[in-house]
């Protein structure tokens, strides 16, 4: 909920005047105070209680450690692995040991109270970028007050953007002072998100429910269209709905941060939607795992090996369990079928596609992206026994 | 620009994405238009707030 909260716009609007009114030492630490209130309260209420809450101590290894990093400092490294442990433990403690345990009759060390911290998988990514750009120098230190208030933010803390701290660190003590502009976008991106999410998202949730077991068994084929692709325009609507609120809220601040969406369901291959969708995850991918891996350097094979493994973490970041494993898959095979032909079958600069062939493009990327909805909608059993029934009737 | 291009920009502008109007557009940049505008939209999420579900990003 968070951001159709009255609570929310309670802490943002006077932040943010707030923020836009001290002077610029000051301004970081607005960003760390109204933070911390931000995760103790909605942690308390929303997510894992008072537990949740003192997860707030992440922060203050964070902040400590991460005064350790400089160039080629195994800090960094320290930090990396932190990061990891904090979001393995967290996130895939009971997936991981419930499939260690498969083979015998229960799992031992399940964590039973098992919960949340708000936002780890977007803070944990922003920890992890700021650890791996110092250990290469691409960053600079900035002050402790400029790097609390990147992990604090709190308009991106839950749900991202992914912020870079290049961008946002200097940049939070010298805001843009166009109070006209940026207040007519901020007010108009959120009005819009917030529109987005209640008028079509969650409107359509009506439709999307009936994506469960019992309701597929009886469906017609027809229905089974209409209900995925109803899925389809729910998850855009609601998701860019939310970075609209984030990024018009941030805007209230002065600071401009990533885009997220970019029409992605117009695009006529899976690369292109990719990178217009949920594109400050994708950016990180590419920086933080493709790159690092290989990238597009070496042979092709290792090329296509890259591009799976890279959406299998992408799938495995989106939830513990073995369908979002398979929707990763599953994009991470298009991604390198597409690469396949765009080798095979280069666009020449002096070529101009028709119509007809843009169409087609276009038609089979949707409805390859739609149908993969199936696996992150549903458990894998679920969304295989709907595979089966779209396709065998 | 193409009309697809030009239409893309003008939902970019009205929702708050881009800064700047399409080339072309002659609205009005009265803080009135932009009250009707914002008043629209209240009167949407108004008509349509309070089913209640959770951001599926959000701690998915």
């Amino acid at each position: 909920m968070i951001f159709t909260t009255s609570a929310y716009y309670i802490l943002l609007i006077p932040t943010a005047i707030l923020f836009r009114i001290v002077g610029p030492q000051v301004r970081p630490w607005i960003c760390v105070a109204s933070g911390a209130l931000f995760f103790i309260y909605f942690s308390v209420t929303e997510v894992g209680g008072w537990l949740g809450a003192a997860c707030i101590l992440i922060f203050l290894w964070e902040a400590v450690i991460s005064r350790l990093y400089s160039p080629r400092s195994a800090w960094c490294l320290v930090g990396v692995a932190a990061s990891l442990c904090i979001l393995g433990i967290f996130k895939y403690w009971n997936f991981t040991t419930g499939l260690l345990s498969a083979p015998f009759s229960r799992n031992s060390l399940v964590w039973r109270g098992a919960f949340l911290p708000l936002g780890v998988s977007f803070f944990t990514f922003e920890f992890i970028h700021y650890a791996v750009d110092r250990y290469y120098g691409r960053v600079e230190r900035g002050t402790l007050g400029q790097y609390l208030a990147f992990i604090f933010f709190f308009p991106t803390l839950v749900a991202g953007p992914i912020k870079r701290f290049q961008y946002f660190g200097p940049g939070v003590e010298q805001p843009s002072t166009d109070w006209p502009a940026d207040w007519n976008r901020g007010i108009t991106r959120i009005l819009v998100g917030l529109a987005k999410k209640f008028a079509v998202a969650d409107l359509l949730t009506s439709v999307t429910d009936h994506l469960n077991r019992a309701d597929i068994a009886a469906a017609s084929r027809g229905a089974l269209i209409v209900w995925i692709l109803a899925y389809a325009w729910k998850i855009y609507f609601d998701f860019s709905a939310y970075s609209d609120i984030a990024i018009g809220s941030a805007r209230l601040f002065g600071i401009r941060i990533p885009e997220n969406f970019d029409w992605p369901y117009a695009r006529t291959n899976i690369t292109e939607f990719w990178r217009r969708w949920h594109r400050s995850l994708w950016r990180w991918l590419v920086d933080y795992v493709f790159v690092p891996l290989g990238g597009s350097r070496g042979s092709r094979l290792s090329v296509y090996v890259n591009l799976l493994s890279v959406m299998l973490i992408s799938g495995l970041w989106h939830g513990a369990g073995l369908n979002f494993i398979a929707w990763g898959a599953w994009h991470g095979s298009l991604l390198v079928i597409h690469r396949l032909w765009t080798d095979w079958r280069p666009l020449h600069e002096d070529r101009t596609p028709t119509f007809v062939g843009l169409a087609a493009s276009w038609g089979v990327t949707f409805a390859a992206v739609t149908l993969g909805w199936a696996l992150f909608a549903m458990d894998l059993p679920t969304a295989l026994f709907y595979y089966r029934r779209l396709i065998l009737g | 620009m193409n009309r697809l291009a030009w239409i893309k920009s003008l939902a970019d502008y009205l929702g708050g994405a881009e800064d700047l109007p399409p080339a072309g557009l002659s609205l009005p940049a009265s803080s009135s238009w932009w009250g009707l505008w914002w008043g629209a939209l209240t009167i949407v999420i108004v008509l349509f707030c309070g089913q209640a579900s959770k951001f599926i990003y959000i701690d998915f």
